[in-house]
């Protein structure tokens, strides 16, 4: 491995003798993880312009006599695999009275001051989903914000299922949809994104539809108009519960009665029976037939369901529980179509079987006592899932032992709970330092199909690094700089 | 002192129902080969911890082991002192009395000893705890200091009234006005009692020695006051007149930085401001001179960074609030968050979160440990790891603040309370069934891919005939 950081960096010697692209900044580091494995302790990376020009660990190799000197580890930058980000909307950006604009209003942010008293029995309401703190007494705290323990905290508004849906509810199947064109790509919550290292995040729609739009890759932060890096990415499929419970005109409908109100599916044998109907009527439609019959998906639909079955176009199936995986992995084998699994909260149940399909999983979050999404399903009415009860702390480590591709997602958690704390879980139940790493950098470039242009640190690839001011993802350690393409975007220092 | 050996070893019991009755907890025991970090100077690498009849007599690198001695060798681990949870209102199963003011109900009742929330408290490493009423509250009633093992809330005692509960932050349905009013009145009332009852007490003498009443109202009153006894009060009132003179400690929750003003006042107001403890958020880093000023003990209850986004410009402004109160140079402590994320319960995290912050590491350690321990009132006895103090440990399995680092086991006055190897309930969070199945599926690999490869030519048609004759035709395409 010496050998070849020498290779490279002669190679970098000579780049910047003739570059005129870019500074070329040389910083030295009490470790250097490549994100592959390797460490470089102490090591060097050299970035120039957006592009990574040469790493490694043979300190006489740098090319520069005078290095920046960081005391503390470098890595590449997180990608979450699964992220949740808020929407962009025109509404409740103002408050406003009478014509005048009385305060602009965070979107999606908690604060302090959103808090109002219920005039009926002066309990405190949750800001975000303005019911009633449950049980305040009992010093509970709200099953979907978790207000009031973030209130302060502002982490958990963004993205949350059925509060900021943003999969389009004309269809149950609607890929030919777009989650880009809903996402504020230049949001707080982007901010919130990198300041916890991500530099990375594939956007994922919510899954209340059973075939959702499809999801995009994005950097979080530059150039707004350079952030995308994938707009039309894999079509995002649900089988759980959330595609007949969840979404803003989701209401079950009345006995007979379906309305533009109410939608169907009401079971997960619905769910099942949406999903394998779209996928056959596509292949009607490619055969020059018309479908036709209830729950019919929009012409538009056909094409792109094509593609997913041809495998030109990637699908992901969001699943926790264990029998909701059993049907994806039956589902897809029945149109020979190959998948991403999603969350796979119970994915440890089905270890052969995925390992079989070759099934890649984004797990997580990892969690004791679930939060956000993941404890109510219907706010109205606060019904609890019950897919999140089996939940293990080491599934993560299962997975990746047992030779699964597996990437750990944050999902809609930030700042401190965010990507870096979920390594550091998956560090404290058995997973090597490296390998946790790798599953919030490379195993999720591998994942995107970018792990020629990210997710470790190779001479080539875009310059994305965390500098942590200690080991990365240690309990005493936080990101104190974050570079998006060569740029400092986060400085703590 | 306090000595529960037998009633701890049922504790134990209790909690790992898979082991038989415990003998009887050895006298002696020995801790040798760990890094210890006393929280009361520099840590001792190889050290050996000797804990005699449930106090530590022995901690040092060249410490001999007695011969009748019992003897576990942690060699490579580290100990640390049992931490404190100084303000928890877990443990009860309804924090607050629907009572405003209720300074007449103790936690003493409501405490119930096999609480899940007791059993974490030993995963977590937490030895002592502070449980209090709830702050939705006017005046909740009295708190204790416990232990969390034990079969009964007496076996479980360390201090039975340990302090009185305030809130200083409206209680549901109130506001601040009618909040710090319901406060004062409750104290006006008890002046107005005492003088009626001093006044009562003094004709009643006079009457008794068969001499006429020789002064007005107000002058019996004030001879009176020294023949009133405790027992002339209600419960309640007995409570508060032990507030007012500093008997009863008075702890105010403070949970806004506008609160910790009025708390800070109040305490004063009463003149129990050296026995005042204010338990408040991380918006309380605005009061660090008021707080230092009045030298009141500091306890954090929930968040620790304040996080404030400018209304207008969309800024957002970051304080770590303890690492504020650590620059001011006042002492706090630190309350795991049981009902948050995974880590916030554990107080060696919150610890590792404060030197992330910058706080140094010894006064992070002390956070958990010898601050707390100080707040509650049983600074002598616990909070380090020195001779004559509790033997309360914590064996952890690398650095605590590691949070890589699992408790291992625990010791409360010298008996092992907890042991991973036989936590029952951590086993099945964890994947260990499926780790070991996955073992059979590794080595059983090669015989199932042949198998497979069999079976699925022979299926394919089987789900494709499911849907659709056509289909069935394009999978086979697809495939081949």
């Amino acid at each position: 491995m010496n050998g070849l950081g020498v290779v490279t960096s002669l190679g970098a010697v000579a780049v910047f003798a003739s570059s005129s692209l870019g500074q070329l900044r040389v910083i030295q580091a009490d470790a250097v993880h490549v994100g592959n494995g390797t460490v470089h302790a102490p090591g060097w990376i050299a970035i120039e312009g957006d592009e990574i020009v040469a790493v490694g660990g043979d300190m006489g190799a740098m090319p520069s006599d005078d290095p920046e000197v960081h005391w503390g580890a470098i890595t590449p930058g997180l990608i979450d695999a699964n992220a949740r980000v808020e929407r962009l909307d025109a509404f409740a950006e103002y408050r406003v009275r009478g014509g005048t604009v009385l305060e602009r209003v965070m979107r999606g942010v908690h604060s302090p001051d959103q808090v109002i008293s219920c005039s009926c029995s002066g309990h405190a309401l949750c800001p975000v989903i303005g019911t009633h703190e449950p049980l305040a007494s009992e010093g509970l705290t709200c099953p979907v914000c978790s207000y009031p323990s973030h209130v302060a905290a502002d982490a958990m508004a963004p993205g949350l299922i059925s509060v900021d849906t943003y999969t389009e509810a004309a269809s149950e199947v609607v890929p030919h949809t777009r989650v880009i064109d809903s996402v504020n790509i230049r949001g707080a919550d982007l901010d919130r994104l990198v300041e916890g290292g991500v530099t990375t995040a594939y956007l994922s729609p919510d899954s209340t539809a059973v075939i959702g739009p499809r999801g995009a890759v994005l950097r979080t932060a530059g150039r707004t108009s350079r952030r995308v890096i994938e707009r039309e990415s894999d079509v995002h499929a649900a089988i759980n519960s959330a595609p007949y419970f969840s979404g803003p005109s989701n209401n079950q409908p009345n006995e007979g009665s379906v309305t533009n109100r109410s939608r169907r599916p009401t079971t997960r044998m619905g769910v099942a029976w949406v999903f394998r109907k779209a996928f056959h009527d596509a292949a009607e439609f490619a055969r020059g037939l018309t479908p036709d019959g209830a729950d019919t998906a929009p012409t538009e639909a056909f094409p792109v369901l094509n593609e997913v079955r041809d495998g030109d176009v990637g699908l992901r199936i969001h699943s926790r529980a264990l029998n909701d995986i059993e049907s994806a992995l039956r589902l897809s084998a029945e149109f020979g179509m190959g998948f991403t699994l999603l969350e796979g909260t119970e994915a440890y149940g089905l270890i052969p079987e995925l390992r079989e399909a070759g099934v890649p999983v984004v797990f997580g979050p990892i969690y004791m006592r679930p939060s956000g999404e993941r404890t109510a399903f219907d706010l109205d009415f606060f019904l609890f899932t019950n897919e999140v009860g089996a939940n293990k702390l080491d599934t993560l480590k299962t997975l990746i032992d047992a030779g699964i591709p597996t990437a750990l997602s944050a999902q809609d958690l930030r700042d401190e709970d965010g990507l870096a704390r979920q390594a550091m879980y998956a560090i404290r139940y058995g997973l090597a330092p490296e390998d946790a790493l790798r599953a919030v950098t490379l195993t999720p470039a591998e994942i995107l199909g970018l792990d020629n242009e990210i997710g470790s640190l190779e001479a080539g690839k875009r310059a994305d690094l965390v500098l942590w001011n200690g080991e990365p993802f240690a309990a005493t350690a936080k990101p104190v700089e974050v570079v998006v393409g060569g740029k400092t975007v986060v400085d703590r220092r | 002192m306090f000595t529960r050996f037998a009633l701890a070893a049922a504790a134990v019991t209790l909690l790992f129902a898979g082991a038989a009755h415990a003998a009887p907890p050895p006298e002696k025991i020995a801790l040798t080969g760990a890094t210890v970090i006393t929280a009361a100077g520099d840590d001792i690498e190889n050290a050996t911890i000797l804990v005699e009849n449930g106090t530590i007599t022995a901690v040092g690198g060249d410490v001999e082991i007695p011969f009748d001695a019992f003897e576990y060798d942690v060699e490579g681990k580290f100990i640390m002192p049992g931490m404190i949870d100084p303000h928890s209102s877990a443990g009860m199963s309804v924090q607050n009395e629907p009572l405003p003011v209720a300074p007449f109900v103790s936690v003493r009742d409501a405490i119930d000893p096999v609480q899940l929330y007791f059993e974490d408290c030993l995963r977590r490493g937490i030895t002592t705890v502070h449980v209090s009423p709830g702050n939705n509250t006017v005046i909740g009633g009295t708190s204790m200091v416990v232990s969390p093992i034990g079969r009964s809330v007496s076996d479980m005692t360390i201090i039975e009234h340990a302090a009185m509960k305030f809130s200083a932050t409206p209680r549901a349905g109130y506001d601040r006005m009618r909040q710090l009013a319901e406060i004062r009145e409750a104290f006006f009332t008890l002046e107005q009692t005492t003088k009626a009852l001093a006044e009562e007490k003094y004709e009643e003498s006079k009457r008794d020695d068969g001499e006429p009443l020789d002064v007005l109202p107000d002058e019996a009153a004030e001879r009176g006051m020294e023949l009133l006894e405790d027992e002339d009060f209600d419960l309640g009132d007995q409570r508060l007149r032990q507030v007012a003179r500093g008997e009863l400690q008075t702890w105010m929750a403070a949970l806004t930085a506008g609160d910790v003003r009025s708390a800070l006042a109040m305490a004063d107001d009463l003149g129990v401001t050296e026995h005042t403890t204010v338990v408040v958020d991380a918006s309380a880093h605005k009061n660090a001179e008021a707080l230092k000023e009045a030298g009141v003990g500091v306890v954090f209850d929930g968040e620790l960074r304040e996080r404030v986004r400018d209304p207008f410009t969309g800024d957002l402004s970051d304080t770590f609030a303890p690492k504020v109160l650590h620059d001011a140079g006042i002492p706090f402590a630190i309350t795991p968050e049981p009902d948050a994320t995974l880590a916030e319960g554990y107080p060696n995290y919150q610890a590792a979160l404060l030197i992330r912050y910058g706080v140094p590491r010894a006064d992070a350690i002390k956070a958990v440990t010898q601050n707390a321990a100080d707040i509650i009132g049983v600074g002598e006895e616990v909070g380090s790891i020195e001779t004559g103090k509790s033997g309360n440990l914590v064996v952890f399995s690398g650095d605590p603040l590691d949070f890589a680092s699992h408790v291992e086991m625990v010791f409360i006055e010298g008996i092992l309370a907890y042991d991973r190897q036989k936590d029952i309930r951590l086993e099945r969070l964890l994947n260990l069934e499926a780790a070991s199945a996955n073992d059979e599926d590794m080595s059983a690999e090669t015989a199932e891919d042949a198998a497979d490869t069999a079976s699925d030519d022979g299926s394919a048609d089987a789900p494709s005939a499911s849907t659709d004759g056509d289909n069935a035709g394009d999978t086979g395409g697809d495939s081949e």
